[in-house]
């Protein structure tokens, strides 16, 4: 066995260059898959933790859409046998009291008063100090940003001063902004004890909503306290753990996959051109084995082995790269979210399968290879020695196909974007000779006749180049879809929000907008008009896979002024309960319009009838709107909470923010401005352009490693016919330029092919009714500067190690050899 | 002329040192046409590739036409080479993506003298082969008579003063290969170029004036054709 491993071992290094690129390739393409694999798992365990630690191990709760609402409304709640654990909170607005110029937004901080810090049913990852029950409890951005310690005491308006008892790492129960600039559109939040609030808000006996967790039958528990609640204004939730409205991830998956799936095609292609040479190379060798009794699988068995032993080897040495990759990435991905979120690499299973994937998929790509090996004929090649070159007879069969893809460009499928990469695959030979016979003149002029013969070159072997331009121009295409994604999302983000935000600034209250409240406001000057929004929350329902949800539902009427997105008067021509959804809402349920949907109103779980679906910007689309009449009359939501103003134009956005909140600041909890909601949704994409651009780089280096692989082969091939150039009279320095003017060649029709791909794939996606609404064909500027520049400087390099070897060929024994 | 004088070439493999050529001296007149014959290993075609400036030697000079390439670098030599030098390999050596034409032409494309001028030449020179119908054929579609001919038109493009063949005729049969010297002897009356070829066979250096013998690394014999024995030391040397 030992000596199988050291004859495979000499005959994979035979070739030392290719083997080092070959392996290279391997170890890149493992390593983006470990990455990947780990990127994708830790962020869902992010997530997943952030959200658990949100909801704790709490099974239901009893919330009321009153701000507050008697403690002892829940005193039968908490005597049902079935119920296990309690905790109950208090919400109270309120002001820090800090010396310093600081606007009172600035200075907002919404402070919950729980019961108990230690309940199960809440999880607070404790950084210093501890939860005792008698002090206040700070994230730790907040701490920073006000540069206090655990025994401090902060004071806040009206309320005294609390001692800081713990300081916890981020929650979204406690998620607070991290600089001042953030702090003047969003609260500060923080926990305190439940009686120290009730009692210096003057809010005895009063609490905002209780959570409860079970110890089993959860149906009846839920419709039996459903019933006790029945005639007051609180309600009974299941404890959902869904932040969907609050964050937008799901295309991240995709990417990271999309990625990975690229990383190995590239990296597969490279390794298929190392072996099929090899093998091709070989074939005198196999036949004399052949001839000395080996057989078919014998040969075969030979080749997958030293297949499988270079496997081996990139994936010891690539996954190890790709877990230290997949932490730098994560650190970069979690860097663009605006909170100091922590994470712990989920790292064992992803590189499981990677080490199972690192070995099986260049072999994979070499089962062709493998099977050549072994079906070598013993007279052809005994006779006629190694044939290298290629087939150059035109495939019109392939092109035939390759047309046939594109006409998948004018239909709307998600099938239409592999159809449109598979046909790029089947023409590239097609497009790299038309476009070596344009190029052909302009080369002439500059390089002369090493350019001549570069072009000759490149459509001697124009098969293995024309997919080593493919590997380019999949990678190109596929990152400039995602780029230009991502580029033109803020923009038609910006668009949508602006045109259904409702208004210019949006005012969150805790506790319901009184008559008087808004005769106050309209009275403002700046004021143009105000309407009140409806947002019943959260709202429970059941997806197609029977999985529990949540969301918002908006009540809207014919003076609404957020529904622009969606035809109203569907509402009035319907008698049945009926319900739009967002579009990621629409998504996660799974079902067709004209289906109900199941939701969980006070009354018992009831279907409505989805009548539409709106591209609305509210909570990213994973929202419900409903006819306002139904909302209260179905959910018994009376009460707005939220305000939408339409401000004077004249008016400057820091004399509304101070007047608001000096007027309003205590029961204020938000003032959103639709500049502020516009940047906190799009700030995301900078940060994502940023990765995606590394991500370009990083699939042109890969695919510049296929170049390398493939002229070195190349060169190799050619050592008798660069010998005999040598001898006519060709310098060293004109043969370096021909092959650099290949690998250039190679470098730029990949780059031209990956832009009119991308070009493509983009205009698909905008006309697909799936996406379209926020794709434009927009051309990204920076990421095509990007690509160019890489994309030929990475080819020049890779064609560089092989014009010095191919320059340097010996005359003599080239000669010999030919 | 060309002028050889105490030309030694080694080479080094490991710690062995092999001297191939050891201290040859010979001077080859402006127009004759020399066979070199010798057995395998003897160094006629190392000699033919130093004359050639494909490699440079351990020791000595050589001078073409009075220059000394030996003393050139290995850039100048080559420039040199495709102005004054043609080639003739056994294995002929084409470019097999390139067309009849285009391989006739590559010194001048290499040159970078190919004109409207040259371009006439070269189709004359396609004429004078015979190859006039192939000239757009792919050079590896031809067979092996052919493929010398566009050789032998190739290494006269450039209108060299010297013309080197090494086994010209080596992979052909008897009668290819008399066409081929035939051409060759043609084109020597012709153009009065110096030709040297290196050759085993006895039939092909007859059609040279002269012929040197080669044994060791070192020239045992020159024989003339007018020389009164010159059958029978050929027939020696080879037996």
């Amino acid at each position: 066995m030992l000596n199988i491993w050291r004859i495979s071992w000499r005959n994979i290094t035979r070739k030392k260059k290719r083997f080092v690129l070959t392996l290279l390739a391997i170890i890149m393409g493992t390593s983006f898959i470990t990455a990947m694999l780990i990127a994708d798992r830790t962020t869902k365990d992010v997530f997943d933790y952030y959200e658990e630690m949100y909801t704790g191990n709490a099974d239901f709760w009893i919330l009321s859409d009153e701000h507050t609402y008697p403690e002892e409304i829940i005193n039968t709640v908490q005597n049902h046998q079935n119920v296990d654990e309690t905790f109950t909170a208090l919400d109270k607005q309120t002001f820090l009291d800090l010396p310093g110029e600081y606007s009172d937004s600035q200075l907002a901080v919404r402070i919950t008063g729980v019961d108990n810090q230690n309940s199960n049913l809440l999880k607070l990852p404790v950084v210093e100090g501890e939860l005792d029950n008698e002090g206040l409890v700070i994230p730790e951005t907040v701490a920073d940003l006000l540069h206090v310690d655990v025994g401090d005491t902060l004071s806040f308006r009206e309320m005294g001063e609390v001692k800081i008892s713990a300081i916890v790492e981020y929650t979204q129960l406690l998620s607070s902004p991290g600089s001042w600039e953030r702090a003047a559109s969003s609260s500060f939040r923080m926990m305190a004890p439940l009686d120290l609030l009730q009692e210096r808000a003057e809010l005895n006996g009063e609490i905002s909503y209780i959570r409860l967790s079970t110890l089993g039958n959860d149906e009846k528990l839920f419709r039996d306290i459903q019933e006790e609640l029945s005639d007051s204004r609180a309600f009974i939730q299941p404890v959902v753990a869904d932040d969907r409205q609050s964050n937008d991830v799901e295309g991240l998956y995709t990417f990271f996959y999309l990625i990975a799936i690229l990383t190995m095609f590239i990296s597969g292609f490279i390794v298929f051109n190392m072996i099929y040479t090899g093998v091709i190379e070989r074939k005198k060798e196999f036949a004399i084995m052949k001839s000395l009794g080996y057989g078919q699988i014998s040969i075969s068995r030979l080749i997958l082995m030293e297949v499988s032993f270079i496997a081996m080897i990139g994936t010891i040495i690539g996954v190890p790269i790709g877990i230290w990759l997949g932490d730098l990435f994560m650190m970069t991905l979690l860097g663009i979210f605006e909170y100091d979120m922590v994470y712990s690499l989920n790292w064992i299973m992803p590189t499981v399968i990677s080490l199972a994937a690192g070995v099986i998929f260049p072999v994979l790509f070499s089962m062709f290879p493998i099977y050549s090996a072994g079906k070598t004929s013993i007279l052809e090649n005994l006779k006629m020695g190694a044939n290298t070159s290629s087939n150059e007879k035109v495939h019109w069969i392939r092109y035939v196909i390759g047309f046939g893809l594109l006409l998948f460009f004018f239909i709307d499928s998600p099938v239409s974007y592999i159809s449109l990469i598979l046909s790029v695959v089947m023409l590239s030979p097609l497009f790299l000779k038309i476009f070596s016979m344009l190029i052909k003149p302009i080369i002439l002029l500059c390089m002369g006749h090493p350019g001549r013969m570069a072009i000759s070159n490149l459509r001697k072997q124009l098969y293995r180049n024309a997919n080593t331009a493919t590997l380019l121009s999949v990678g190109i295409a596929v990152i400039l879809l995602l780029g230009a994604l991502s580029d033109a999302a803020p923009e038609n983000y910006a668009n949508q929000i602006k045109s259904n935000y409702g208004g210019d600034v949006r005012l969150t209250a805790e506790k319901p907008w009184s008559a008087s409240d808004l005769d106050k406001i309209n009275d403002k000057e700046f004021v143009e008009s105000s309407t009140l929004l409806t947002e019943a929350t959260p709202i429970t329902w059941i997806n197609k896979d029977m999985h529990l949800r949540q969301f918002s539902i908006m009540g809207v009427d014919q003076n609404s002024l957020y529904y622009d997105d969606f035809n109203y008067t569907s509402f009035e021509n319907n008698d049945t309960l009926s319900i739009i959804l967002g579009e990621r809402a629409f998504r996660e349920w799974g079902g067709k319009i004209g289906e109900d949907i199941f939701v969980h109103t006070p009354a018992g779980t009831k279907p409505f009838e989805v009548i539409d679906v709106a591209a609305t910007s509210h909570y990213s689309g994973y929202v419900a709107f409903m006819d306002e009449e139904q909302l209260n009359h179905q959910f018994g939501w009376e009460n707005s909470f939220d305000l939408l103003i339409h401000l004077d134009e004249n008016t400057t956005e820091e004399s509304v923010r101070n007047a608001l909140w000096s007027e309003f600041g205590g029961f204020l909890s938000k003032m959103i401005f639709v500049e502020e909601e516009i940047a906190s949704t799009t700030s995301a994409f900078e940060g994502m352009n940023e990765l995606i651009q590394f991500m370009l780089v990083l699939v042109i280096l890969l695919a510049s490693v296929g170049t390398a692989n493939t002229l070195i082969m190349n060169t190799f091939e050619r050592t008798s016919e660069i010998g005999t150039m040598r001898a006519l009279g060709f310098t060293r320095l004109q043969v370096k330029t021909m092959v650099l003017v290949e690998g250039f060649l190679i470098g730029l029709a990949g780059v031209l092919g990956g832009l009119i791909t991308g070009l493509c794939l983009l205009v698909v996606a905008s006309n697909s009714t799936l996406i379209g609404d926020f794709v434009t064909v927009y051309l990204p500027v920076e990421s095509i500067i990007l690509t160019v520049t890489a994309g030929i400087l990475l080819s020049l390099i890779a064609s560089w190690i092989s014009s010095s070897a191919a320059s340097k060929i010996d005359i003599q024994s080239s000669l010999k050899e030919g | 002329m060309i002028k050889v004088s105490g030309l030694v070439k080694s080479f080094t493999q490991g710690k062995n040192i092999t001297e191939v050529l050891k201290d040859v001296d010979l001077k080859i007149e402006e127009g004759e046409f020399v066979a070199i014959m010798g057995p395998s290993g003897s160094g006629k075609s190392t000699l033919l590739q130093l004359l050639g400036g494909l490699d440079s030697p351990t020791n000595g000079k050589i001078e073409v036409g009075g220059k000394a390439i030996s003393e050139m670098s290995e850039n100048q030599r080559t420039i040199f080479r495709r102005k004054n030098i043609g080639i003739i390999f056994q294995n002929y050596q084409l470019l097999n993506n390139l067309t009849v034409e285009e391989n006739i032409a590559f010194p001048l494309y290499a040159d970078g003298t190919l004109d409207k001028e040259k371009m006439k030449e070269v189709k004359e020179l396609i004429q004078a082969v015979g190859l006039n119908e192939l000239n757009k054929k792919q050079a590896n579609l031809l067979s092996g008579g052919q493929q010398q001919r566009v050789a032998i038109a190739r290494s006269l493009v450039n209108q060299p003063n010297v013309l080197l063949a090494d086994e010209p005729t080596g992979n052909l049969d008897r009668s290819k290969a008399e066409e081929i010297l035939l051409l060759l002897t043609q084109f020597h009356k012709k153009n009065n170029q110096t030709i040297i070829m290196v050759t085993h066979d006895i039939f092909a250096a007859g059609f040279a004036d002269k012929i040197i013998l080669f044994k060791d690394g070192t020239i045992e014999q020159i024989i003339s054709r007018e020389d009164e024995n010159y059958a029978q030391y050929l027939a020696n040397f080879m037996a």
